[in-house]
């Protein structure tokens, strides 16, 4: 899901090793993405990779695959080591922001060289992991800081709004936090992540400086980044500790990947503290003969093991289970299946010779399908065209222009259009719809559809029920009521069915030219010559005479 | 040398003519118009006649032009009333003249010297002249004219061109000029000698009718020679909606693979069918209000029984007995409830392993799904999904390749096939596959993943069960030979009447 650009002379510095474009293409599936785009720029190759794992936030930025197919490739194997070592700064968190956004979580990164590619990934990946991860910021955003201009301890505090006054980024001016939420491009996006509430969060050094304003906007002034800083602050705020935790985590691996040393950073809450990062590797356990059966192309233990390990994981073989270690920057892995599938990309999915199934079983159609399809090929035999329209509409076209009183139907709460708010209850006026868009077109025009209209049975599971119909409509100069009756008659006749018509009043159909169509003492459906008043509000100019049924009273499963 | 009934009778006709004008033709033939002329054109292929044809231009009166014939040219009915009252005040002309006529009747009462005019007592009045009083029996080209057209209908021309010019009868819209063709069929000396020679005439028919059959009367008549490489008018007969058809085939297809077909009672689908049964958390982005549809009326359905929705919730919430840790948050039956056109196939996949399976078995759908999107040229609103599962102990990965590999040889006609990692929140492993059609080249064909077991198990099922879907609209794009995505429901008699058969 997840797209992102990478320069293949960055990932190949990583890497330590140079790869054909072709060779590329197929490296990317390692790292669980798709070669999308390929150009150049500058003299320099770029790709442009689509992420697939909305849960692997440590493939979206150049270290991460570069890692990833190191590992994969067999150049390393087993954990990925990264040392932390402690600092004693302090960021204390304010028990107010309970209900706000109450969780930071932080980390310095030292001796990072951050040049031009480095810069953009940096950045890039921040902006991936809160968009796609951080579901736009919602639950995780991110702030980094040039380090060396700020003063610790650092203190994360909810603050009335009406107290908060810096320069936020990419401005000259000092703003309210009002005025950043109402003017500022990133004010205007995640505001409403903040407003309303008695107090806004605000991240700021000893000094009172402020750094941020999660999940907002920086300051300007205090602690921005450039392609110069050497030493960098890590803010992650949200809603789960956890979730943060990892984000924390996959940003200062990656920045370790590029030569950055990590300190570890004390957070302080009401209750509890905490040292972040914690890269404590995670531990799961699967069982090997599980994996063996389901991948089916005949591993061994040890093979399982090698692959794993080209997957970042510690391996222990003992009793017929493994036993994993794998990396902080992970937290995908739920169940055996997700353990499985890191076998599986590791072996190579193009590797494995594709098997049929050989299952002793036999195809079978929907007999009512079957049976809607012999009615469309009758509809065929009377030189009628088929046409499938939508099922989504409108009231407007289903009542309003058929001449009708509207009446409860399946409404779409969040619709795109208001063209499309609704799901039919009857064919006609997608028909007649049909008809107005091709009045142009040479006449007689004769057309039908076998489709479904969705009608209201508070009975059933989802209230609702789509009910298979046939629709008939005939436009031509001399059409009349008994064109249409005439093929009505021949479908019954060839379905075997008796049926009555009994005259009825319909404001969409011309009074006196219109009857229910009965069988079985049931209604089951309409047939008339079209109402001229339903003509013009289709903007039709021509005479119709249509009909519209029920299939389902029609049917008798064949034998 | 062959010749129908009609070129014998008019090289017999022309005989003795020799030189004709076409209409007289006609007329001596007594066959229509076409038919003489079909004539004259296969006698002239075959060297026998000669058509000569001469443009000329033709002047005619126009339906201004006929009705002053009738009633006078609109000067000459003032004149006649002036010189009956030798002086008339201009308003008195309308007792002869149209309003049309008034405007410009002093100008040309004045250039032709027939009347003078002044201002008394504000208004105009004309007097008649003593050259007014001889015009009256005097007759001026354009009445000439006018006589003479009114006489012949139409007249050449260059006939009128030295009494009067042509620009002065347009401009008062008296009459009209146009080109006619004149034509003229000449034997020819090699048609003159066959005539001679002497032809025999033998009834021609066009149609064989059945009074010709019951009278046995066929024998002594001639079949005229029909031209069967003339073109005829194109038919569009009643036929399948192309993607319906191409649909149908896909169809027909999978029941040959020996997948059964799933159906479903309604297009509009709970929550718990579309996600939660499917293990995609209730805090998924797909789950967003931008991404799904909710709706407003109905707006809440019915959970299945409580057991399955119980054991659907723990595996949301801690993993139940599946194996897993689950997704660590509290799981609410109100947002299930929630109602939605069904937004995927793996809706009905979820719903028929809750019910009695086979197992083994293979299972599919073609259903139409919605997604919140834009209607244009690569979006629709609504669309057909072709997906399903194959369920049975034994299944492996090299299996669901083999499953994809297959839909793509049988479906795609591909060679080749490529498979790459992908995600689902409801398979693991996932892959993707693309197929290289032989025109398209690779092409995204379709996904497939073993289902969870966060979600089999809770359905009852402890078998793998592989889902599958295969992507089947840029092939049906290409089947169509469309480009915009809309036509695959086009709303375009045109396009359908002239679409090609899809089988």
């Amino acid at each position: 899901m997840p797209k992102f650009d990478v320069a293949k002379d960055d990932l190949e510095r990583l890497i330590g090793k140079s790869f054909t474009v072709e060779e590329w293409e197929d490296l990317f599936l390692y790292a669980k993405c798709e070669l999308d785009d390929i150009w150049e720029e500058n003299g320099k190759i770029y790709f442009k990779a689509d992420a697939k794992d909305t849960n692997r936030p440590d493939l979206w930025s150049a270290e991460g695959i570069a890692r990833q197919i190191k590992w994969a490739l067999g150049m390393k194997k087993g954990l990925p080591k990264y040392q932390v070592e402690k600092s004693d700064i302090v960021v204390y968190v304010d028990e107010k922001l309970k209900d706000i956004r109450p969780y930071g979580v932080y980390a310095v990164v030292e001796n990072v060289k951050l040049d031009e590619e480095a810069f953009k990934q940096l950045i890039q990946l921040q902006e991936k992991i809160a968009l796609t991860f951080g579901r736009k910021r919602r639950e995780v955003a991110i702030g980094t800081f040039d380090f060396d201009k700020l003063k610790p301890p650092f203190y994360y505090k909810a603050v009335e709004p009406e107290k908060i006054k810096f320069i936020p980024l990419n401005c000259e001016e000092e703003m309210t936090a009002d005025e950043i939420l109402e003017k500022h491009e990133k004010g205007q996006e995640y505001g409403h992540l903040i407003k309303g509430r008695p107090y806004y969060p605000l991240l700021v050094d000893s000094e009172g400086n402020v750094l941020s304003m999660p999940p907002v906007i920086n300051s300007e002034t205090h602690g921005k980044v450039t392609e110069k800083t050497r030493n960098i602050f890590i803010d992650i705020t949200g809603w789960h500790l956890d979730k943060i935790m990892l984000a924390l985590n996959v940003l200062v691996t990656a920045l370790a990947e590029r030569g950055g040393k990590i300190k570890s950073v004390k957070v302080v809450y009401k209750d509890f503290e905490i040292e972040t990062p914690d890269l404590t590797p995670k531990e799961f356990e699967v069982e090997l003969s599980y994996i063996k059966k389901l991948a089916g192309v005949g591993l061994s233990d040890e093979q399982i093991k090698e692959l794993l390990e080209r997957m970042f994981y510690e391996v222990e073989l003992k009793d017929g289970k493994a036993k994993l270690k794998y990396p902080a920057f992970r937290d995908d892995i739920m169940h055996a299946r997700d353990v499985l599938e890191d076998v599986l990309i590791a072996y190579g999915y193009n590797e494995i010779e594709p098997e049929e199934p050989k299952l002793a079983v036999q195809g079978k159609g929907d007999d009512f399908i079957e049976f809607e399809n012999a009615v469309r090929e009758l509809m065929i035999g009377f030189g009628l065209q088929e046409v499938m329209t939508f099922n989504l509409t409108n009231k407007e076209a289903q009542f309003t222009k058929m001449n009708i009183p509207e009446e409860e139907i399946v409404e779409i709460e969040n619709p795109i259009s208001l063209r499309w708010s609704a799901l039919r209850k009857w064919l006609l006026p997608s028909l007649m719809e049909f008809l107005s868009l091709n009045t142009h077109e040479e006449y007689p025009q004769k057309i039908f559809e076998v489709g479904k209209a969705t009608l209201i049975d508070e009975t059933k599971e989802t209230k609702t029920v789509s009910e298979s119909k046939l629709a008939v409509a005939i436009a031509h100069p001399r059409v009349t009521f008994t064109e249409v009756k005439e093929i009505l008659d021949s479908v019954m006749y060839h379905l075997g069915i008796k049926y009555e018509l009994e005259e009825t009043e319909h404001g969409s159909f011309i009074p006196g030219r219109v009857g229910k169509i009965i069988v079985k003492g049931k209604e089951i459906g309409i047939i008339g010559e079209i109402h001229p008043q339903v003509l013009e509000n289709w903007g039709i100019e021509m005479p119709v005479a249509a009909f519209e049924i029920f299939l389902k009273p029609l049917y008798k499963p064949s034998s | 040398m062959e010749l129908s009934y009609q070129e014998k009778l008019t090289l017999i006709k022309l005989k003795d003519l020799r030189r004709v004008k076409f209409e007289d033709l006609v007329k001596e033939t007594e066959l229509d118009q076409v038919a003489v002329m079909r004539a004259v054109l296969w006698l002239q292929s075959k060297g026998l006649a000669k058509l000569h044809e001469k443009q000329k231009k033709i002047v005619k009166l126009t339906e201004t032009g006929k009705r002053y014939a009738e009633i006078g040219l609109p000067e000459r009915r003032a004149l006649k009333l002036l010189v009956e009252r030798g002086k008339v005040v201009l308003d008195e002309l309308r007792e002869v003249l149209s309003d049309d006529e008034l405007k410009p009747i002093v100008g040309i009462l004045r250039k032709e010297g027939w009347a003078t005019v002044r201002k008394e007592d504000k208004k105009l009045v004309l007097e008649v002249t003593e050259k007014g009083k001889k015009a009256l029996i005097l007759e001026r080209p354009i009445d000439k004219v006018l006589k003479i057209l009114a006489e012949k209908g139409e007249v050449e021309a260059k006939e009128i061109e030295g009494l009067i010019s042509l620009n002065e009868l347009k401009r008062r819209k008296i009459a009209e000029e146009e080109l006619k063709t004149e034509r003229e069929v000449e034997i020819t000396e090699e048609g003159l000698k066959l005539a001679e020679k002497g032809l025999e005439l033998k009834e021609e028919i066009s149609i064989l009718t059945p009074e010709l059959i019951k009278s046995g009367k066929w024998r002594s008549v001639e079949f005229k020679r029909f031209n069967i490489k003339a073109p005829v008018k194109r038919i569009y007969p009643g036929k399948k909606q192309p993607y319906r058809a191409f649909l149908d085939k896909i169809r027909r297809k999978l029941i040959e693979m020996g997948f059964i077909e799933m159906t479903a009672e309604s297009l509009i689908e709970t929550q718990f069918w579309n996600f939660d049964a499917l293990f995609q958390p209730q805090n998924h982005p797909a789950r967003d209000w931008t991404d799904t549809y909710q709706l407003k009326y109905p707006k809440y359905g019915f959970l299945p029984e409580e057991e399955l929705v119980e054991r659907v919730k723990a595996s949301h919430e801690h993993g139940w007995i599946t194996g897993s840790r689950g997704w660590g948050y509290k799981w609410d039956p109100r947002m299930a409830m929630m109602l939605m056109p069904r937004a995927h196939g793996t809706a009905l996949s979820a719903r028929q392993l809750a019910k009695d399976i086979q197992i083994p078995g293979k299972y599919f759908a073609i259903q139409r799904v919605f997604r919140p999107d834009v209607l244009d040229r690569t979006h629709l609103i609504e669309f057909n999904q072709v997906e399903g599962f194959v369920i049975g102990e034994d299944l492996t990965f090299k299996h669901l390749l083999g499953i994809l590999k297959r839909f793509a040889t049988e479906v795609a006609g591909a060679k080749k096939v490529k498979f790459l990692p992908d995600y689902y929140p409801f398979t693991e492993p996932s892959v993707q596959m693309s197929a290289k059609h032989p025109e398209l080249g690779w092409v995204e064909f379709g996904g497939a993943g073993v289902f969870r077991e966060e979600m089999t198990k809770p359905l009852g099922i402890d078998v793998p069960v592989i889902a599958w879907g295969i992507g089947i609209d840029r092939l049906a794009m290409f089947k169509l030979g469309i480009d915009d995505i809309r036509y695959l429901f086009s709303y375009d008699l045109k396009w359908l009447r002239e679409a090609k058969i899809i089988w």
